[in-house]
């Protein structure tokens, strides 16, 4: 009997492993019939999101070679090249350089600027053959950054958290759908409404307790 | 073979003689053909199945695949063989040259010549050999040596332990393939293809072989995945562990001997299945019942020919469902490891196989005329 048990446990235990291949290629199959989830890149790009921290922006102009940058970068990455003009008493800029193939785009030169000269772009297409092609001088740091939005050769597209709620595919969207959520707009008025609203409170309040 | 098929080999030796050659000469001419149209059509089929495992896999994983080369990335195939002609066939050192030139060629070979018993129709094969079967099961197990040839000649660990490897699963699971296969030779009474086929064409799809030998088409499945080395059994060529296996030192055109292999392997495979379970050539209905519902006599020629086609259509729309059914397997369950390879092999599937052929022969003893007299 005990014999007779074992040969039906397995070939249950058998049944079952088949049965969960089978179920395994359910859902393999299942996924055949969706749409392909990549993104066509060089026709189709990622419209990058308003925290991307892409190339280094740098306005000449604007910076009084204060070296903030150099001592906030954690590898001390930007080069300010200045020498002290002692007539005008003033730190005179001669050149200013980052090389990309170093630098890691925490954006702490941007942060702790204290001109605004730094700014982040929604650049990252940097590649180059040679890796001294990198190193960015205040020229080539000073160039604007192209938008994908506006590249007609290219199809842009949102991110996953950009697309309306419940939409998962960012191929034809319908013009003028916004992103799950609140903007921060929105987020902002709102925030500024409660608190206009809670001063009132607090007056009223107030002006209670004075009577 | 009786007339009722089309006699291309006669028609064709006539159309020679009628041209001034004599017989000799017609048939010497002859004799090549249908050889080099099989290795053509085989590599086609290779060249269609890496062209289709690409695009399934994209789809498994939501991707898109190749769509550059040519619509659809149809010319995939040609750039992968001309990428593989054009590379420098190396050489490693201290490897044995003999062996390692002939480890690819004797994986490569026996594949090919298992084509000659495949039949797309009646008269549409080369030979029909009244062994067949068995001849199919014989050089099929060739390939273990070609493999143990390159591993060890490569001068390499991961060669060599895939090499073992291949063998050992190789082996293993040449019995229960042989076991399953032989069930249904002994309902079929021969080992010639073309007979398992036209004992299984009598109801259409009612007398196909799968509903007599569910047990032996589910051992056949799995022994020619790993016959033919797929994903759940891949372990020979497991790139985690072991580089690429047996090919890991290979480049250039032996590699390429090594990529059509395994791929025209897995469509002979699904061929076999094909012929074996699935009835072969015939069509879902009898074309014989076909031909009488619309009236048209057997021996129209008309007829004749697009009976062939269909034939050849069905033959390659069953394998085709085999090769899809792999490629969605490689997508679903992950690798064995070389104990539960083993285990499922001699422990699970030659028992089972063995429980099958005794239950066969019971049952044809028991029912003649269900289980072929």
């Amino acid at each position: 009997m005990t014999f007779l048990k074992r040969v039906g446990e397995y070939v249950s235990d058998a049944f079952k492993a088949a049965k969960y291949i089978g179920q395994g290629m359910g859902v393999v199959f299942d996924h055949m019939n969706r749409r392909p989830v990549t993104v066509q890149y060089p026709f189709e790009k990622l419209i990058p999101s308003e925290r991307f921290r892409g190339r280094i922006h740098f306005e000449f102009d604007k910076c009084i070679a204060c070296e903030i940058c150099v001592r906030v970068c954690p590898i001390d990455l930007p080069v300010v090249d200045w020498v002290y003009n002692t007539e005008l008493k003033k730190k005179e800029l001669y050149s200013y350089s980052i090389d990309f193939g170093v630098c890691i785009f925490c954006a702490n030169c941007v942060e702790f600027c204290p001109t605004n000269c730094l700014s982040v772009t929604e650049d990252y297409e940097l590649a180059t053959y040679d890796r001294h092609e990198l190193n960015y001088h205040q020229v080539a740091l000073g160039r604007l950054p192209s938008k994908v939005t506006e590249d007609p050769m290219v199809t842009p597209l949102r991110e996953f958290a950009y697309l309306p709620k419940g939409v998962i595919d960012p191929h034809d969207l319908p013009a003028g759908s916004q992103r799950a959520g609140k903007r921060p707009e929105e987020i902002l008025a709102e925030m500024k409404a409660a608190k206009a609203a809670e001063e009132t409170e607090e007056k009223v309040a107030k002006a209670a307790a004075d009577t | 073979m009786t007339t009722a098929g089309i006699d291309l080999q006669h028609s064709f030796e006539t159309a020679l003689q009628n041209l001034g050659l004599s017989p000799g000469a017609a048939h010497a001419l002859w004799v090549p053909l249908p050889m080099v149209l099989m290795v053509i059509a085989a590599t086609l089929g290779v060249m269609v199945m890496t062209w289709l495992e690409r695009k399934i896999s994209a789809a498994a994983q939501q991707r898109i695949g190749p769509n550059m080369a040519g619509p659809h990335g149809v010319l995939i195939p040609i750039a992968d063989g001309i990428k593989l002609l054009t590379k420098e066939d190396v050489l490693p050192s201290l490897a044995d040259p003999v062996l390692f030139t002939l480890g690819p060629i004797l994986v490569f070979l026996p594949v090919f010549l298992c084509y000659l018993v495949v039949p797309f129709g009646q008269n549409l094969l080369i030979s029909n050999i009244a062994i067949g079967v068995l001849f199919l099961i014989a050089t099929s197990s060739v390939q273990p040596i070609g493999l143990l040839m390159s591993g060890y000649g490569s001068n390499n660990k991961y060669s060599l332990l895939g090499g073992l490897r291949a063998a050992a699963q190789s082996i293993s699971y040449e019995l229960p393939l042989a076991l399953s296969v032989l069930a249904v030779v002994l309902m079929s009474n021969g080992l010639d293809t073309v007979g398992i086929v036209e004992q299984q064409s009598g109801l259409g799809i009612l007398s196909w072989n799968v509903w007599r030998q569910p047990i032996g088409f589910v051992i056949f499945l799995i022994s020619a995945l790993a016959e033919t080395e797929r994903i759940p059994f891949d372990l020979p060529e497991a790139e985690e562990e072991l580089v690429a296996g047996y090919h890991t030192e290979y480049s250039g055109i032996k590699f390429a001997l090594f990529y059509l292999g395994s791929y025209a392997n897995l469509l002979l495979a699904s061929l076999i299945a094909a012929v074996l379970y699935l009835g072969g050539w015939s069509f879902v209905v009898p074309v014989e019942t076909i031909a009488a519902w619309i009236g048209i006599p057997l021996d129209n020629p008309f007829l004749q020919i697009a009976a062939a086609a269909l034939g050849i259509v069905m033959t390659m729309v069953k394998a085709f469902i085999f090769v899809f059914l792999a490629i969605l397997l490689r997508w679903t369950v992950p690798r064995v490891r070389i104990d539960q390879l083993l285990d499922l092999g001699w422990k699970f599937l030659l028992p089972v196989s063995f429980v099958n052929l005794l239950l066969t022969a019971a049952l044809k003893l028991a029912f003649p005329s269900f289980f072929g007299g």
